[in-house]
């Protein structure tokens, strides 16, 4: 019965994730009128023609390029910020572990446009080009995946007993430095890997920060670019989607093949 | 020799008190266990030592040196836990390199002390494994052997054995006991399981509530406890109704026996008994002074369960040859072991 109700489940799960993506796919790359769908019709009229056509688009290729160095300079920053917050807090006072897990889901709580409004509104009279440039969007992208950034980097910590390795390593004789880079970061590895994919993620679908903004990051390009050319758009977005979804798959399985726990309780 | 002398140190977390006026000397080349039930102290009398946590107040002396202020890593102390806590991205060979990186030997003298700690840990064909590749018990002689190799003043064991499973546990204990002796290190191992206490230690420091409440050999302890928490933390023990005599020795059963303390003017009293030392013989109705409740054959001993005088529950531990089956409710006369001495009064 239990089996029965769990692939019912599972099934009625994959429905709903799968024929959206499927009726998407149908859409870009058949240029047949749901109307007229019928048993012989239904394999006619399929072509790769609107991908072409998406990337024969010279602003697509900027877009995705500003995107990219987006992903990663805010995995840079979010990392910089967190990465040593995260080890000293859980390695020498886990008693503020509860306050930063906290403090770090406090950027959800504010809207976008009220986060853009503000910091506007700051930086126009004070630094007025900081949000001329496209990259003034990586402080926000940072502060957007903090919560995500931070929870991958402590289940990390957790998985590997931070504290007790630290301690195992003090009490061999080793130094603070030697301990965070010979031990704490080569086990952490996974996790800031886990880290960089989540920020990647959110950095490659934020539309919000990027449209109020003014910028032409990727969804921004794509929402504009879904309006003139309906079906290159979705063919864009679903390759897109695709793409995003290997490359974290790869980077999972590599992970696990050489024995690292990808962790992303708490997520 | 004295090697480490901790002297009245007491500890609090907050409002709880951890420890509370705690003293332990350790001689050089000893090992001695802290056995203590869950939160005793144990743990935070050796995370001190080790200087990971700071007493309020008390000294610590190594060698007549006091080390209260020098941090972990200068005390030159090994370590071991009880989730083994070896490096994950290290092989075993590797994880025992790491502390003798730390203190600067050099690379062919880590070379060689590397084989002698997989040698004597017996681990030679695990020397290239990582920690995810080995099972519970060679991690721990692993993480032992990284403990050795700095050739620490100090072994410092927090219940190295409790993750593992009982057979393992066991050939474990008697492989650390060799090593401690082999290796002549100084070693104190905290541990909640008295068998592994008796059957280790040089001595035993049995704690409760923040307090050492005797240290001892572990025969002493078990044949001589000096307290009532001692008598029923260490093995087994019966509590039975003594009088004292005008002498001052008591009467247990048919024995007369000196006590832990003078008995005042015939007072009542209970007498601590091992079920070892108890006797049971079949008897008549009318001179029997218990009945057989249950008995259990363990292999080597029985033990029988049985009620004294309709109220007080009494266990004998019979050696399985000698014992005579009982039944139960068959009326039997108990009595104490002729050449019983001492009792402990509660």
């Amino acid at each position: 019965m239990t089996k029965v109700f769990k692939w019912g489940f599972l099934i009625v799960l994959a429905l709903f994730f799968v024929v959206p993506l499927l009726a998407m796919a149908r859409f870009a790359f058949q240029s047949v009128p749901v109307a007229l769908l019928t048993g012989e019709t239904w394999l006619k009229g399929w072509s790769i023609d609107p991908i072409i056509a998406a990337s024969t688009e010279p602003a697509m290729w900027t877009a995705a390029r500003t995107s990219a160095l987006l992903a990663v300079f805010t995995i840079i920053l979010t990392l910089v910020l967190l990465l040593p917050l995260a080890i000293v807090t859980e390695i020498k006072a886990p008693r503020m572990r509860p306050w930063l897990t906290a403090l770090t889901l406090l950027p959800w709580v504010v809207p976008p446009i009220a986060l853009v409004v503000g910091v506007s509104v700051t930086f126009r009279t004070g630094a007025p080009w900081f949000l001329a440039s496209v990259f003034s969007l990586v402080p926000f992208y940072a502060l957007w995946a903090m919560p995500f950034t931070y929870r991958a980097l402590d289940a990390g910590l957790q998985a590997i007993s931070a504290r007790t390795l630290y301690e195992a390593a003090r009490s061999t004789g080793a130094s603070f430095p030697t301990i965070i880079l010979r031990v704490i970061l080569p086990n952490m590895k996974a996790s800031i890997v886990a880290a960089a994919a989540l920020t990647t993620a959110l950095v490659l679908g934020e539309f919000a920060f990027a449209s109020l903004l003014l910028k032409e990051t990727l969804p921004t390009f794509m929402v504009n670019f879904q309006q003139s050319q309906a079906r290159a758009g979705l063919a864009l977005a679903l390759i897109i989607l695709i793409f995003t979804a290997l490359a974290i798959g790869i980077v999972v399985r590599t992970l696990r093949r050489r024995g690292l726990n990808v962790q992303t309780t708490g997520l | 020799m004295t090697l480490v002398e901790m002297r009245n140190i007491r500890k609090y977390f907050g409002e709880s008190r951890a420890l509370t006026d705690f003293s332990l000397t350790v001689n050089s080349g000893e090992l001695v266990c802290l056995l203590g039930p869950s939160g005793c102290g144990k743990t935070t009398a050796l995370r001190i030592l080790a200087g990971f946590e700071r007493a309020d107040a008390g000294t610590i002396e190594v060698d007549s040196e006091s080390i209260g202020s020098v941090p972990v890593e200068k005390r030159n102390f090994g370590m071991v836990f009880q989730d083994y806590s070896l490096f994950p991205n290290m092989t075993a060979r590797q994880n025992i390199e790491f502390g003798l990186k730390s203190r600067k030997v050099s690379a062919t003298q880590r070379r060689t002390t590397i084989d002698r700690m997989l040698h004597i840990t017996d681990l030679g064909d695990q020397a290239d494994k990582f920690p995810h590749q080995m099972s519970g018990g060679q991690k721990q002689r692993v993480a032992l052997a990284r403990a050795i190799a700095t050739s620490p003043r100090v072994l410092l064991l927090d219940e190295p054995l409790s993750a593992l499973d009982a057979k393992v546990r066991e050939s474990l204990r008697e492989e650390i006991r060799h090593l401690q002796r082999e290796v002549g290190v100084t070693t104190v191992f905290v541990t909640h399981d008295q068998q592994e206490a008796l059957a280790i230690a040089d001595r035993v420091g049995v704690m409760s509530n923040g307090q050492l409440e005797q240290i001892a050999t572990p025969r002493e302890l078990y044949q001589n406890p000096q307290n009532s928490f001692v008598a029923k933390f260490i093995g087994t023990i019966n509590r039975i109704p003594a009088t004292s005599r005008t002498d001052g020795l008591w009467n247990v059963l048919d024995a007369i026996l000196t006590g832990s303390r003078a008995g005042t003017e015939l007072e009542h009293a209970d007498g601590g008994i091992r079920p070892e030392d108890i006797t049971v013989s079949a008897t008549h109705q009318e001179s029997a002074n218990a009945i057989i409740e249950d008995s259990s054959f363990l292999g080597p001993i029985t033990r029988v369960k049985l009620t004294l005088n309709g109220v007080t529950t009494v266990y004998a531990d019979l050696l399985s040859i000698n014992a005579t089956p009982f039944i139960p409710g068959q009326p039997v006369f108990v009595g104490v072991r002729s050449d019983l001495e001492n009792t402990i009064i509660f």
